[in-house]
Formats: structure tokens, sequence, C-alpha cells
């Protein structure tokens, strides 16, 4: 090994604390790198080998009734490559239990197997006969439903019973959810089966399909075909044409993933950056320390650039250790990370691969980001004068600082507060850089605190303040609103108004999306509606009042005409105007007065479903009732959001040490770095009488103004990163919009200052250890 | 007679400390022969150490030139100075400034790494006498060995002159003495040309030449017939 090399060995040997803190900076962003990225990948190739496995369409078309010939007029023509007629019904699984009201969706398959949207058999076998159905896997886990088992379906008013032949997972039920306005999976209350199409059309007494699913050849011309498609099934009564990025499934899981790549971008890029400074920092203090061995380095003849390479080898061996460490553990983690997920999306066929390029991009990305933060704390190296390096260097002029100047508050400080405050000062750029640390700390513990709160917050203002619905019941078909009598009379409620719920393509120039629109009465005391300001909206005679996400998507505001196009046959699309952008942190909606609604879209008097506030036992009183397809109660909607908190508190709790570290780390090393250069200065305070504790409290003094300057900075960037959060993460499912509690800052405080007090022991640990004599006699020799 | 190893022409450095003009040497002009044992004496501030820089490569002159064996060394670029600090001269310094983290014999090796022709490690190792401590560090010798192991860095790379700035400065009268008959035997052995600045005038007695300096200027160039062994140097 070449001298310098054996030299710089020695030194990361001897500086190994900070060597192995901003190592440990860049690891962790590594591996947030690689294992996010990975898992989102892994997820995305996972789910494309799936959907192309499975002949996942591309097309989804809701119609009236649909003829079987049209699979065959269709095929080949405007892209199409492949089309597929099906009947899907929603039904009533039947139980032991009253109470219970589960829905199932049944739908039709080919005897043999499916031109499009194949079932991946998990268990049995695929060849479907009479009598027999094929179970969605999530559903038949919850209801602990195996091969052979008997089931109980109520289709059209009649009771059938079935055999479990198969249990299967679907491209189309990745994600198991009923519809949009669900918002979480229930996978106990609600399950896909798959019945034989000729079987299922003679007991359901369908003479055509009710569904049509197409694959395309080329994904570019899809909104070609759509248009095509919209046209020519016109005459069928189509009612909705949406395609594989809007399909429930697959735009959640796209969502996740995209959810994934966008925190693999951000949070690496702060780790980095802390760590970039850092190093940084701490190669310029060495090299301020190595002065005159670099003075004497190049007096025996190494030019500046061989020591510069040098010095620059220490950084770079952070970069490629630091890059391969993270890389490695990152990938190990992405395996179990993307597995977490499977938890939540089914999708049987895994596909975890070891992307041997990212690890080399890691490796890359970290060792350059590491060579240019290093040769920026080492440019002074080409400043040193040989001949001055021997010499010692001049003190510091000692100078007022600001504080000095404020006579009433310098005056009132102690001796020991008064070397704190000029510390400070004569170290701006160290302590900013473990201020700024603390800041980041403490914004990020704020946003993870935050993100927990928000969630049952989400749920608590969705379901209690937003809307107080205590039952959602819903019909198969439009009713006469008449059939409000008929329930009235069944059950004892404390309030009861019928809602119409229908699908709308919403337009509004370029921009367009599908959503529910709900029809309410004028003065409904079932919805809150507030608008961004939080001022009271009630529901406006005509126009509509959309949610703010709806608004984004639409790029819609007040005043603004929009297009709605209901998908019932021969209506067109007509212009209402924005009333109103109401703030609603679950779903997308539009909401309407119902006579409006229904005098522009549908007729007179006609429901679809009904709000119930009731103390009754209203499940079961109304289970007679015909075409009731299901009634939801709020405390099941949040029993289910409870299961789906495991996700949430694994991030969680991987926020919280991740940004926990980067406070430690920095702070750690920062002290230890002022240990370091300022043994001389202690030891003189020893000789002068001064104990450990007394100087080990001089330094907690010092970190402890810059870590209340920081949580205090922190505490407005958490809010600034909340807002930032709260717009990147705006979905059709949940809009993130939510006050910073005091709790959450307060438990964010909390934490950040134990992460601080842990930082502050391990230092102590070096200042008991510290030979203040030797010190001072190696200054003289 | 001996060929001219260097030669200083009218040599003057001037600093500007805010608006007072320093001049640290004025008009300086000398000879050293190769071989030669030169002492330059003056009290602190005569500008012995500025010039020793300049010779060296270190620093550069106001104005007035420097030749290594006729070759304009004032005239070099910073690299090429470098390469002549590398190649053709070796430092001995005050407080040794030696690589803490690397032992005796590895500190001697660093320079031999990036010079052409080196000395046997060993056989500079046992010409400064410390064949038995090599694998010590820094902290673990005392001043003298440390200002040894300094020397056999400095003359490991076969340097044509060998500059020393107060190698005895920092050490008591005996290790000082030790010293400058280490100094003496790698003038002899290895035959190159050996200049020591001090302060310290008892030193000059063992020189073939002595330069007297004083407030920039050089008083007096004497060369001596007779210099003694180091050994009988007291002071």
């Amino acid at each position: 090994m070449k001298k310098l090399d054996l030299r710089l060995f020695r030194m990361i040997k001897n500086t190994k604390g900070q060597y192995i803190a901003v190592l440990s900076i860049i690891v962790t962003g590594i591996f947030i790198f690689t294992a996010v990225s990975n898992s989102a990948v892994n997820l995305r190739n996972t789910l494309d080998d799936y959907y192309d496995t499975t002949n996942f369409a591309d097309i989804f078309i809701t119609a009236a009734a649909i003829p079987e010939r049209l699979e065959r007029e269709l095929e080949g023509y405007e892209n199409i490559r492949q089309a597929d007629v099906r009947l899907s019904l929603d039904t009533r699984f039947i139980t032991d239990n009253d109470d219970d009201r589960v829905n199932v969706r049944v739908v039709s398959v080919d005897r043999k197997e499916n031109k499009l949207n194949e079932l991946f058999i998990k268990k049995g076998k695929r060849t479907i006969t009479e009598r027999e159905v094929m179970v969605i896997d999530q559903f038949a886990l919850a209801r602990g439903l195996d091969i052979g088992d008997e089931i109980n379906l109520d289709i059209k008013g009649r009771k059938f019973k079935f055999i479990v032949s198969a249990i299967v997972s679907s491209p189309e039920y990745v994600y198991l959810m009923e519809n949009e306005q669900v918002l979480l999976p229930d996978y106990e209350n609600f399950g896909v089966v798959y019945i034989e199409e000729d079987y299922l059309r003679k007991i359901s007494g369908s003479g055509s399909f009710n569904e049509l699913v197409i694959g395309v050849n080329n994904q570019d011309k899809i909104d070609k075909t759509k248009d095509y498609l919209e046209d020519e099934l016109e005459k069928y009564g189509v009612m909705r044409v949406i395609d594989r990025d809007e399909q429930l499934s697959n735009s959640m899981l796209n969502e996740e993933i995209s959810g994934l790549e966008t925190v693999s971008k951000s949070m690496p890029l702060i780790f980095l950056l802390f760590a970039g400074i850092m190093l940084s920092v701490m190669l310029s203090r060495i090299v301020k320390k190595d002065r005159t061995s670099i003075g004497v380095l190049k007096a025996v003849g190494f030019l500046d650039e061989e020591i510069i390479f040098h010095y620059l080898k220490y950084a770079a061996s952070v970069g490629i250790i630091g890059g391969f460490l993270g890389a490695i553990i990152g990938t190990l983690a992405s395996g179990a990370m993307t597995n977490l997920y499977l938890e939540f999306f089914n999708i049987p066929m895994l596909t975890v691969q070891v992307y041997y390029y990212r690890i080399i991009v890691s490796v890359i990305l970290s060792f350059i980001f590491c060579l240019v933060s290093g040769f920026w704390g080492i440019k002074n190296i080409i400043k040193i004068n040989p001949a001055e390096s021997m010499k010692p260097e001049s003190p510091k002029q000692g100078k007022r600082i600001i504080l000095e100047n404020i006579k009433f508050v310098w005056n009132k400080l102690t001796f020991s507060w008064r070397m704190v405050y000029r510390n400070i000062f004569r170290e701006k750029k160290k302590f900013l850089f473990i201020a700024a640390a603390v800041s980041i700390t403490c914004s990020l513990m704020i946003m993870t605190m935050w993100m927990n709160e928000i969630m049952d917050v989400m749920f608590i203002k969705h379901y209690s303040e937003f809307m107080k619905i205590e039952y959602n019941l819903s019909f198969r078909d439009f009713e006469d609103e008449r059939v409000l009598n008929e329930i009235k009379e069944n059950i004892s409620y404390n309030h009861m108004e019928g809602r119409i719920e229908l699908p709308f393509e919403i337009k509004n120039g370029k921009y367009s999306k599908t959503a529910n629109v709900i029809g309410l009465e004028e003065n409904t005391e079932f919805y809150d509606f507030r608008d961004l300001d939080g001022k009271k909206l009630t529901v406006p005679k005509d126009g509509i009042l959309i949610s703010s996400n709806l608004a984004n998507s639409l790029n819609a505001g007040k005043g603004d005409r929009i297009l709605l196009d209901s998908f019932i046959p021969d209506r067109d699309g007509e212009y209402v105007t924005v009333k109103g952008v109401i703030e609603q942190s679950l779903g997308i909606n539009g909401y309407m007065n119902i006579n409006y609604l229904n005098r522009k879209f549908l007729d007179k008097g006609i429901i679809n479903g009904v709000y119930i506030n009731s103390d009754d036992n209203v499940k079961a009183k109304l289970d007679d009732i015909n075409n009731i397809i299901s009634i939801q109660s709020q405390e099941e909607m949040q029993n289910v959001f409870e299961e789906f908190t495991g996700l949430i508190m694994v991030f969680m709790g991987a926020m919280v040490i991740f940004s926990g570290i980067l406070g430690f780390v920095i702070l750690y090393s920062m002290t230890l770095m002022s240990i370091n250069e300022r043994t001389l200065e202690f030891s003189s305070l020893r000789v002068m009488g001064f104990t450990k504790i007394e100087i080990f409290r001089m330094l907690i003094k010092e970190n402890m103004v810059m870590s209340v300057i920081g949580i205090m900075t922190g505490i407005p960037l958490g809010k600034r990163l909340v807002d930032y959060v709260g717009n990147t993460f705006n979905t059709d499912i949940y809009t993130l919009r939510g006050i910073v509690s005091a709790k959450d800052i307060i438990t964010a405080i909390i934490l950040t200052i134990l992460f601080i007090i842990s930082a502050q022991l391990m230092t102590y640990v070096k200042i008991k250890k510290l030979d203040f004599m030797q010190a001072l006699k190696s200054r003289i020799t | 007679m001996s060929e001219i190893v260097l030669r200083v022409e009218n040599l003057s450095k001037y600093y500007q400390m805010g608006e007072v003009t320093v001049k640290a040497l004025e008009d300086v002009s000398f000879e050293v022969e190769e071989g030669e044992f030169v002492v330059i004496l003056g009290p602190s501030g005569s500008g012995k150490s500025t010039l020793l820089n300049i010779i060296g490569g270190m620093d550069t002159p106001t104005s007035g030139n420097v030749y290594f064996h006729g070759e304009k060394i004032t005239n070099f670029t910073d690299k090429e100075l470098t390469m002549y600090r590398r190649h053709k001269i070796g430092f001995v310094f005050q407080f040794y400034n030696l690589m803490a983290t690397l032992t005796a014999k590895e500190n001697v090796e660093l320079v031999a790494e990036i010079t052409e022709s080196t000395a046997d490690i060993d056989e500079v190792m046992e010409a400064v006498g410390l064949y038995d401590r090599t694998d010590h560090f820094p902290s673990q010798m005392s001043g003298g060995e440390q200002q040894r192991v300094a020397i056999a860095r400095a003359v490991a790379k076969t340097p044509q002159i060998l500059l020393c700035d107060e190698p005895t400065g920092a050490l008591d009268f005996e290790t000082g003495i030790s010293i400058l008959k280490v100094l003496k035997d790698v003038n002899v052995k290895y035959k190159n040309t050996v200049m020591v600045i001090t302060h310290n005038s008892p030193i000059a007695q063992m020189a073939d030449k002595v330069i007297r300096m004083r407030s920039g200027n050089i008083t007096e160039i004497i060369k001596n017939e007779s210099p003694i062994a180091p050994e009988r140097i007291v002071w």
C-alpha cells in the first residue's frame, strides 16, 4: 500500500466516530433510495408481468344490454385486438347472521378460460361447470372459504347454492374494492365470485350481457378507440367507458407506486444533502488541522493535485462504502417491503429482482455526491503555502460579538453563558449546520406525527363532521321516492333522506374526470359543506358543489360551467355551473340538489339510495326489503380503516427512526469535532479547575442554544413540509389537508429532544475518556 | 575547484504590512559549491528563513535570481518548483513535521515513493542511527529521534541540497550535537550540499562556509578553512 494511502487509512481509523456518522447518513439516504425505488420497480414489474400473463384488458365498458355477436364484430376494428362480453351482477352473499350484509359481485366466465382478464388459479381447477364458483382469494381468506365449501347467493331475489371449485386472483381486483366510494377494501364484506357464463345467464334471466372488456393493439391510440366504442355502443345503452388507467384497482396501485417513486426521489435527497454538508465540514476541519502536514507534503515535492486526490479518497471511500452498503441493505429490504405491500395488494406472482444496475447507480450517485462535497471541503488545500504552513497559525482575531452590544442582555449573562455565545458566534457555519439538522429532524418528525394523526382526523372528520350518516342504503335500481315510506314503516329513525348517487363523466375543456355526483335535499342534515376557508355552504337550488380534488382534476373553480355526461343511454351531457368548491378529505364527488339533478339528468321523484340516522337495528329490519343492494354502517367503514393502519404504522416508525438518525448523527459528530478541535481549550479549563462535567455542560449549552433555534425553525418548516405533502399526495381517494395540531408539534419536539439527548450522552463518554494533560503536552512536542 | 551548485544574485523580498514595507531580504548574493556544508547565521528576523524558503522553491523573491546548477529557478512555474523540490531539495524543519500517523520508516518511504532516485531506506535509517526504531510512531519518539527521522526523510530521496531550518532549535544540547553529527555524516557519506540556518553561532564552527545575516542583508561570508567536528562544539 502506498504510504499516503496508509496515512489515509489510519486517518479514517482515528476519526472513526465521525466517519461512521457521515457513513450512516449516506447509508440511510441510499438505503431509502434503493429500498423504496426498488419496491416501486418490483411492484411495477410484478404488476406488468401479472397483467401480461393474465391478458388484462385495456378498456372496460358498462352498458345496458350488449349482444354476444359484438365480440366478433368489434375485433380487428379501430385498434381492437380482442373483445369479451360478460355479465356482472351485484348480489348478496347469504350468511347465518341476519345482521350481515355481504355483497358479492358475480361475474360470468368462460367454461375453460377467458379471452381477457384470465384468472390466476391459486387453488383448485380452472374448468368450471354449473353450480360451481371460483372465489376471489382475499374474500375466501376473510370468510374462511376453501375448495369444496358450499356458498349461498341471493341472485335476483332467488337463493342459489354453489360449490367452491377454485380460489383465484384477478388482475381486475388486485386492490379489492367495491367501488370508488368505499375508499378502502373490506375483504369480509365484499368479494367477487366467478360463475360459468351460460349458467349465470340462465339463472339471472339475462339474455344479453352488461359488460364488455377490450384488449387493444396500440396503447397510444387508446383514446381514439374509446371514442369509437362510445359512439358504436351508444345504441346498446353504454354507461361507462374507462381505460386501464381509470380502472379502480389499477389506479389505486398506480397511485401507491407513484407515491413510492416520489418518496424515493425526495427523502434520500435530504439525507444526501446533509451528508454532503457534513462531509464537507468534516474534511475542511481535517484539512485545517493538517495544515502543517499539507505544507510538508508540498515542501517535499507533492503536487497540489496529489494532495487533493489524497483527501478526496476519504470522501470517495465514504461515497463508495456508503453507497454500496446502502444499496445492498436497501435491495434486501426492498424484497421485504414489496412483500409487505403484497399484504395489501393481491398479486399472486411476486417478482422480486436484484437490480444490479440500480446498485451501481446508487454507488455512483453516492460517490459523485461525496466527491463534490468532499472537494468543496478541501479546496483550500490549494491556498496552503508550504513556507507559511510551518509557522503556527495566527490566532483568530478576538472581537466583540453582536450580542455584546445589547448591554442589558449581555450584562445579565454568567461567565459560562458568555463563553457559550462567543463560541457560537465564532463558529457560525458549524452551529448553523447543527441548527439546520435539528430543524429538519424536527420538521420530519412533525410531518410524520401529522400524517399519523391526519389519517385518523380524515376519517373522523369525514364520517362525523362532513358526513353525518349512520347508514347508507343503496338500491339496485332507481326507485320511486315513495319507497321511503316503506322503510319508515319498518324501522324507528331519527332522520332519513332519499338520495341519488350517479357516476358522471365530468369535463371542463380538455380536462375530464369520472366521479360520482350525489343528489341531496336542499336542507340536507347529512352533510356539512364548508368551502376551503371553512365557510358554511348549502346545497344550491341549481348548479353543483365539487370537492377540492375534483376541482383540481378539472382545473375548475367557482363560476365555471362544466359538462356532465351521465352515461345514461339517449341522454346528452348538460352544462352545470360550479357554485362552490368544498373541503372533503375522503373521496372525490360532486353534490347537487336532488330535484335539480333529477330534472336535468333523470326523472322526477326517483332515488337510488337512502341516508338514515337511527338507533334501530337497521340492517336486520330492512333485510327483507327487495332491491336493496347494500346497507353500510359508519362503524363498518371505520373498522376497515383500523386494519389498514398497519402499513402506515410501519412507514411512520421508519420515518421517526430515519429523521432521528439524521439529528443524532449530525449533533454527535459535530460535538465530537468540537471536542477534538478544542482539547487545548478544555485542557486549559481543566488546569484552571473546571470539572469534566462543567466542560460537558458548556458543550451542551452551545448545542442547546442551536437545538432550540433548530426546533423553533423546525416548526414552521414542518408546517411547510405538511403543506407540500398535502399538495403532492392529493388523490381521488383522499385529500391530505389538515392543521398540524399542538399534539403533533409537542410529540415531534419530545422525540427530537430525545434524539438530541442521546447524542449528547454519547459525546460525554468521549469527554470522559479525553486525556487533557496529554493534549497540553502534545502541543509542546 | 568544485562546481557551483547554487548561485544567489541580488535577491530581495519585500512584504507589505499595512502601509509599511518590510524588507525581509535585500540585495543578497552568494554562491554555494557542491558538497559544501554551509551555515547561515543570524538572529531571528534577519531573513534567513525567507532566504532558505526561496532557495528551496517554497517562496518567490520580489527581485533577484537564484540559479541551481546554472538554471534560473526564480522563473519556474509552480509545478516546476514542486518538481525541483521533489527531486533536488531535501528539507529538515525545526519542529520535524513528521506525519503523525506513519511510523518512522513509513515517513521516510513516503517521500521515497515520489522520487526517481532513492537511497536504500534501511541504510539511511542506520546512517541516522534509527535502525531499531523504524516501526515507532512519532508520538512514541523523543524530539531528537523525530529529527533523525526528518533527516532520513530528507536524505532518502538523494537531494542535491539539504536545507535545514534550525534543526537543533527545539532540542537540548546533547541531542542537538548528535543531530549536527548526523547532518555532517550525511554530508560526507552522500556528498550532498548541506545548508543549515541557525541563530546559534557555535554551530558555525563546523561549516565550510558561514554566511552571516542581519536585517535582511548579508553582513559577511566566511570561508572556514578548518571546520571542527560537531562533537567539539559547545554552547
